[in-house]
């Protein structure tokens, strides 16, 4: 332990999940986390906050991850927590239209906390296994992610384990080109769900469940 | 007597029921229970209705009534196992007699398959007898605590209980009070005995009467009879009218997320209707949001009618939350949680009080950064500008407070809190958290020890740049974090907390005391107001002013522990506010202003701790002296 900062390669980049309550942020965290899946979550109160490692070409950085209350009154003491957040993943849920209007406000929090600039925004609509309950259609959600200047749009199924890997991979991806000069030029424009399981898979990325997320390449069971 | 006839009955009303009760009601009746175990010692507090005569008419009983056949059914074979599944001694034994459950050996196998998939093994166990959940229905096992150690730790704790259980007999008999079928519903005069008996755990099947009892439910109710029926019916009408009523859809939304992982809550694959539970839980927390709209629905009150619900009725358990987001949690609750802020400052101030070696892991930059000139460096350390830019770690503590600690503690722990809060009012609550954070020193400094290994071994000389001191904040205030979300949550056994710290009189934070936390509650709450007044005022709610306003309050003045009056103070401030140009200034001076008021905490006088080691040295000379006097004797 001499020499160089033994912690250098251990990036931390700070995560906070946003979206109203019950549209799957805790389930979403979990099925990352542990690959596990249950119906119902206890509902959050307040913050929780987990942390787990990746790896990501010759690097490993440590992702740190914000769950957080959906209701709205909750929304007055979350800022605090957005503020030096590196990433902003805004869910909503595909069935419940609702949800997804109240994305705007989100956005706008990260916004106001953290300026367009400093923040990589992503919009998940989860629940896709749901398909006839589907109130939001995809095209939707990617018009919005445009509109609000989400960097990363994606569909996610928590429940079939459908492209959760793929969001966190492509997060990760984006973070250290993220921090060496904004080439933000490289991460946009590929909001297709297709294209970013390609790249992911493509690129140096060696999370540690890898295999069973080619597993998920043909994955959606819906 | 009053009681008597509160308890909900079930057999009258039940065939009456109107559109809405019966349509929550349903088909229930009859309907296969899982495990005959678990739920018999809620089966129990249902029965104990049957007896009584009734007081809601309509809906509830609709409710009931279902749940009465299911008893009815029921009640005869569980009377006996309601015993058995209360205390795991005769769990044991009958496991043995069973011979089909567990072997000993197979509990004490190191399994790490029990470990290891803490999720999706919902439905493994729950059709048998069910022996991974608990005497309320949870399960055992969850992310933090395996079943095994669930297990060994209720091999001794389930004694504890019956020998509690057997203390409180004594105490009410001899006080005259009747222990009739086992569902005492009238407890001794405060004392500081019966103080000492809540605090070591009330039964289990006497909590919904006992917490009733101590937070003075019944007077609640006699002054609102009716109340909670009115209420429902408004609720009815508001479904058949469908009217869109926002917490009605956020409450829906949570009664599938309340404890999924207890048997009462959940629902089978094959269940069509909703647990009755899940019922119960709606139109309680419909019926308290129309009750107060102040408050509505927030997010965690759905645990503390859960698990309210798992002691009495629904009647009872709206009340109890009218009582608690009232009485002991004012203000927690409402749509600006302003009452929550209000008590993690006031948690913040007994930590820097009682816990100054904690506060150190708060506010852990302070020496370092204190008197130079890096200003952005470290949080805010201003005298008191923590009350109202709240340390990040007021967040986690923050849900401990709205749910009481349901979630946050293992059920069996949290139930003593809040045996204790019913008892002693919400100082037990700070107590509570002071004690965890106590205890959790410990974990901390582990945690800490291994950090400062990695990065001080390099730079010893203490040379940090700015950049490395916001990284090293940042990473403490996450080790804090996750330290004190996770810490708790461990806590199995109930009487760590009890026997390590509360029971400890000599430990300052148990001065903590209910007329100190009004008295703090009453001083945060007026600066923070008096803060977000001033900014109003001037006009700086930006973020620039924030973040240079955390370091200039480090420089500003010396510590000043004596009490001023904040009069001279605020009419200084009122004064100057108009005249500042430049925001950053205006902020500083507001804190300054503010901070100069530094709350007091009552600290006795300072020779009765003296006196109080001495006295137990001299106690403690004395009981050596005797038992070596009783050697001498005996030789």
């Amino acid at each position: 332990m001499s020499g160089t900062r033994p912690g250098k390669s251990l990036t931390k980049y700070k995560i906070v999940f946003l979206g109203e309550q019950g549209v799957g942020k805790t389930s979403l965290i979990t099925r990352f986390m542990y690959d596990t899946f249950d119906d119902h979550y206890q509902a959050t109160i307040g913050i929780d906050f987990l942390s787990k490692t990746m790896y990501l070409d010759d690097k490993t950085i440590r992702l740190q991850l914000w769950d957080t209350a959906g209701q709205e009154r909750f929304r007055s003491l979350i800022p605090s927590y957005i503020r030096d957040s590196r990433v902003a993943i805004v869910v909503y849920d595909i069935t419940k239209k609702k949800s997804f209007e109240f994305i705007d406000k989100w956005i706008e929090d990260v916004k106001n906390e953290r300026g367009e600039e400093n923040v990589i925004l992503c919009i998940v609509g989860n629940k896709s296994d749901l398909a006839d309950e589907r109130q939001v259609s995809t095209e939707e959600g990617e018009a919005k992610a445009k509109l609000l200047g989400a960097k990363i749009f994606m569909e996610t199924s928590t429940k079939a384990g459908h492209n959760v890997k793929n969001l966190f991979k492509k997060i990760a991806k984006s973070l250290p080109e993220f921090q060496e000069g904004q080439h933000a030029g490289a991460l946009e424009g590929d909001n297709s769900n297709e294209v970013g399981k390609k790249e992911a898979n493509g690129s140096g990325v060696i999370d540690i469940t890898t295999t069973e997320d080619q597993a998920q390449g043909g994955g959606c069971q819906c | 007597m009053g009681i008597e006839q509160l308890r909900l009955s079930v057999k009258l009303g039940g065939a009456s029921g109107d559109g809405g009760g019966e349509r929550i009601s349903g088909q229930r009746v009859g309907q296969p229970r899982k495990s005959p175990s678990a739920p018999s010692f809620h089966d129990k507090m249902y029965a104990s209705r049957n007896t009584s005569e009734p007081v809601l008419p309509n809906h509830v009983p609709a409710l009931n009534s279902s749940n009465s056949a299911d008893n009815a059914s029921l009640n005869d074979a569980d009377a006996s196992l309601s015993v058995i599944n209360l205390y795991g001694d005769e769990v044991e034994s009958r496991r043995a007699d069973d011979g089909a459950l567990q072997s000993p050996e197979e509990v004490l196998s190191d399994d790490p398959g029990l470990s290891s998939t803490p999720f999706g093994q919902r439905s493994s166990n729950s059709a048998t007898d069910g022996p991974d959940l608990d005497r309320y229905g949870f399960k055992k096992q969850n992310n933090f605590i395996t079943e095994k150690e669930y297990n060994r730790w209720w091999r001794d704790y389930s004694q504890y209980c019956v020998r509690r259980k057997h203390k409180w007999k004594l105490l009410l008999e001899k006080s005259g009070f009747p222990i009739d079928n086992d569902s005492p519903y009238r407890f001794p005069p405060r004392s500081e005995k019966l103080k000492r008996y809540v605090r070591k755990g009330i039964p289990a099947e006497w909590r919904g009467n006992a917490w009733w009892h101590f937070a003075r439910g019944q007077e609640k109710l006699n002054k609102n009879k009716g109340v909670y029926d009115t209420l429902l019916s408004k609720m009815d009408e508001l479904i058949r009218k469908k009217k869109v009523v926002a917490d009605l859809d956020i409450i829906e939304r949570d009664l599938n997320r309340t404890f999924p992982d207890n048997m009462h809550f959940q629902r089978e694959a094959f269940q069509t209707e909703e647990p009755p539970m899940i019922k119960s839980l709606r139109r309680v927390l419909v019926a308290f949001s129309l009750y107060n709209p102040k408050i509505g629905y927030c997010q965690s009150m759905n645990f503390l009618a859960g698990l309210l619900l798992l002691f009495m009725d629904e009647e009872r358990t709206f009340w109890m939350l009218v009582i608690i987001t009232s009485k002991y949690l004012p203000g927690v609750h409402n749509v600006n949680l302003e009452g929550v802020n209000v008590d993690q400052g006031v948690l913040m101030l007994c930590v820097k009080e009682y816990l100054p070696e904690f506060w150190r892991f708060i506010v852990p930059f302070q020496n370092q950064t204190g008197s130079d000139s890096s200003p952005n460096s470290s949080p805010s350390l201003g005298k008191n500008e923590f009350l109202y830019k709240l340390p990040p770690i007021t967040l986690c503590t923050a849900s401990w407070f709205m749910s009481c600690f349901v979630g946050v503690l293992p059920v069996e722990s949290t139930l003593r809190v809040w045996d204790c809060l019913f008892y002693e009012e919400s100082n037990f609550l700070f107590k509570a958290c002071l004690a965890i954070l106590k205890l959790s020193e410990q974990e901390l400094i582990k945690a800490r020890s291994l950090k400062l290994l990695r990065h001080h071994s390099i730079s010893d000389g203490g040379d940090y740049n700015k950049r490395e001191i916001q990284l090293n904040q940042d990473e403490t205030e996450m080790e804090i974090f996750q330290v004190i979300q996770t810490f708790p949550k461990r806590m199995l056994n109930p009487n760590d907390m009890f026997d390590k710290v509360i029971f400890k009189k000599r430990i300052p934070l148990n001065r903590l005391d209910q007329d100190e936390v009004d008295r703090c509650r009453k001083y945060v709450a007026a600066q923070r107001l008096k803060y977000k007044n001033y900014h109003e005022l001037i006009g700086t709610s930006n973020r620039t002013n924030e973040s240079g306003l955390n370091g200039s309050i480090i420089n500003s003045g010396d510590r000043d522990d004596t009490k001023h009056s904040g009069l001279g103070s605020e009419e200084n401030a009122d004064a100057a506010a108009f005249d500042f140009n430049d925001d950053r200034t205006a902020s500083d001076f507001v804190n300054n202003a503010l901070s100069s008021e530094v709350y007091g905490f009552k600290r006795g006088l300072s020779g009765v701790h003296w006196n109080n080691s001495i006295k137990e040295k001299v106690r403690q000379m004395r009981k050596r002296k005797v038992s070596s006097n009783d050697q001498l004797m005996k030789n």
